[in-house]
């Protein structure tokens, strides 16, 4: 492998997104709501509507007796606990693999869209350094930014709950192993998928549309979480990632095979 | 060792053949034209000879590597400039030849003055760092050669090179191609269907047609073969045109049409048959001020071979 070219097409490939207003408007809007306002406004819902302070404490009173178990009564500190530790905690998970659902569809099929491909496949980069060029040009910034999004939301929580919690509550075990275990195999769930999309659309809208459904799983978990259905804590995080790098790595290797020049160009 | 050499090629899309058994030999330093239609066959063959396409059978070597087998190694020594400028309207100029010196492994050291010199060279340096969305066509299409000549290649692809160019960036991108190929020994091939400039420039062409190999040698060999029969004009004395034109009449197979004042166009006469005519014009007692053969031209001999292909109805 030639890490020169292969760095080379990374940093052609990032900058080309960076410059694309398209492109980094999702990019900036999901990871500032879901990781700076989401946590803000949750943390403060219960003040901000006082007088429908019962009305939270129902809800918490129907939520699984797991949970319930777990923090025990309704209080605004039990509240903020739930909220961040595991009702917003798996919505973090879309940031990884929607910037890397982006990137990819961009590299893959929008690079194709605009004509843009042709040059990459008469340079000297093998089909190997290729892939591996676009994997990681999707790949490592869908990671750093959930690994930044994740410090922000950490201090914003802490800070924002402080006047309730009066000390550093955030993150727990849970969330560490989400944000350095789960996160990069959402990220390469989100690129497995749009590889796989990529390779048999012509354009970069189509792609994003089907690449989307690779999202499902996030939702999933969500709604498992809410429902009681999934409890997450460190082990169940570890499974879920490993399930998810599992997934990630059967389309990662279908795709593998049909990323070569020879297919690549019939679809120029 | 040939720069290009292929045996008896065969490709096909789906139940589609694009090539059929091609067979054609180019050699170092050699300026190459590609002729033919859309669909010809010029795109797929460029494509096998990078490694792009598997071809269904046959041999192809280029620089005596096999592009399938070292494919890496031939993209290495060579460069394709596409028919449209595939450029990324989201770089500047000057990061898309960085990017691409880089990918085609050009020294570290080198890549910086390599751009800055190729910017300079066709024109591009005042906007170097201005995003390539912004270029008129052939702006794009000057930096598109740039960027194919960033490596220095061995082996130079053009397609439609000078599609979009104004005529003082057409005479430029000319003299570019001689220079590389006759200062520097570079291999050029040229796929294009502008046939005047694959008569300027080329050494030799070969005619495609539905994938097959319809012609291949000069195009002054191609000229006189497909186009054997030559127009002649005669400068004569004014008050002799009459005469003139009578006496030609008698020739089997001429005709003769008046070209302007004092000089007639003789057309369909064979080489061998001038001296003949100039015998029977003096002999009849013409004045003959000069007497000039147009030689075929290439897009002669191409609308020949067209023809003799529709008639066929085969292309081959």
């Amino acid at each position: 492998m030639n890490t020169r070219i292969i760095g080379a097409i990374v940093r052609k490939d990032l900058r080309v997104v960076r410059r694309s207003r398209a492109l980094m408007t999702p990019l900036i809007v999901l990871p500032v709501l879901l990781m700076i306002v989401f946590p803000t406004v949750f943390t403060f819902l219960p003040r901000m509507m006082g007088g429908a302070r019962e009305a939270f404490a129902e809800m918490f009173r129907n939520l699984p007796d797991p949970v319930k178990q777990q923090f025990g009564e309704f209080t605004e500190a039990t509240w903020i606990h739930v909220v961040h530790t595991q009702l917003l905690a798996p919505l973090m998970l879309l940031v990884p693999f929607m910037v890397a659902n982006v990137i990819a569809a961009d590299g893959f099929a929008g690079e194709r869209e605009r004509k843009t491909l042709e040059p990459l496949l008469y340079t000297p980069a093998t089909d190997a350094e290729l892939f591996v060029a676009k994997l990681l040009a999707a790949w490592i910034p869908a990671v750093m930014i959930a690994f930044c999004g994740a410090l922000v939301y950490a201090v914003i929580v802490n800070i924002v709950a402080w006047p309730v919690m009066q000390r550093v509550f955030f993150p727990n075990t849970t969330w560490v192993v989400m944000v350095l275990w789960m996160a990069p195999a959402f990220a390469a769930l989100g690129l497995g998928g749009m590889l796989l999309v990529s390779l048999r659309v012509r354009g970069m809208q189509e792609a994003t549309q089907l690449g989307g459904l690779f999202v499902l799983p996030v939702i999933a978990l969500v709604v498992g979480e809410v429902r009681g259905a999934v409890l997450l804590g460190p082990w169940m995080a570890v499974a879920i990632g490993l399930l998810v790098w599992a997934i990630a790595a059967v389309l990662l290797a279908i795709g593998i095979k049909g990323f070569r020049r020879t297919t690549l160009v019939g679809k120029l | 060792m040939p720069a290009i050499q292929l045996e008896h090629v065969l490709h096909r899309y789906g139940a589609t053949v694009a090539l059929r058994d091609l067979s054609l030999t180019v050699a170092e330093g050699e300026v190459f034209s590609l002729l033919g239609h859309n669909g010809a066959g010029k795109t797929t063959t460029v494509r096998i000879i990078n490694g792009l396409l598997a071809p269904a059978s046959g041999s192809v070597r280029v620089f005596g590597l096999s592009p399938l087998v070292d494919g890496a190694a031939v993209r290495r020594r060579t460069a394709v400039l596409t028919e449209s400028p595939t450029l990324d309207d989201r770089l500047t100029a000057r990061e898309t030849l960085r990017a691409f010196a880089e990918m085609y492994d050009v020294a570290a050291q080198d890549v910086a003055s390599r751009t800055d010199a190729l910017l300079a060279e066709f024109g591009i340096a005042e906007r170097a760092d201005d995003r390539v969305g912004g270029f008129s066509r052939g702006m794009k299409q000057r930096l598109s050669l740039a960027r194919a000549l960033v490596h220095d290649p061995d082996l130079l692809f053009l397609d439609e090179p000078t599609a979009g160019l104004d005529p003082v960036a057409t005479q430029q991108l000319h003299q570019s191609v001689r220079q590389m190929a006759r200062g520097r020994g570079r291999t050029v091939v040229l796929c294009t269907h502008n046939l005047v400039e694959a008569q300027a420039l080329s050494d030799r062409v070969a005619v495609l047609g539905d994938g097959a190999l319809l012609a291949l040698g000069t195009p002054g060999e191609l000229a006189r073969r497909m186009a054997p029969r030559l127009e002649v004009s005669l400068e004569l004395d004014p008050a002799q045109l009459a005469t003139a034109t009578s006496v030609i009449g008698t020739l089997d197979g001429l005709t003769v049409s008046p070209e302007r004042a004092g000089m007639l166009r003789v057309a369909g006469i064979a080489r061998e048959r001038i001296p003949e005519l100039a015998a029977r014009l003096v002999g009849a007692g013409v004045s003959l001020y000069r007497l000039e053969p147009h030689e075929p031209s290439l897009t002669d001999a191409y609308f020949a071979l067209q023809h003799q292909g529709n008639g066929t109805g085969s292309g081959q």
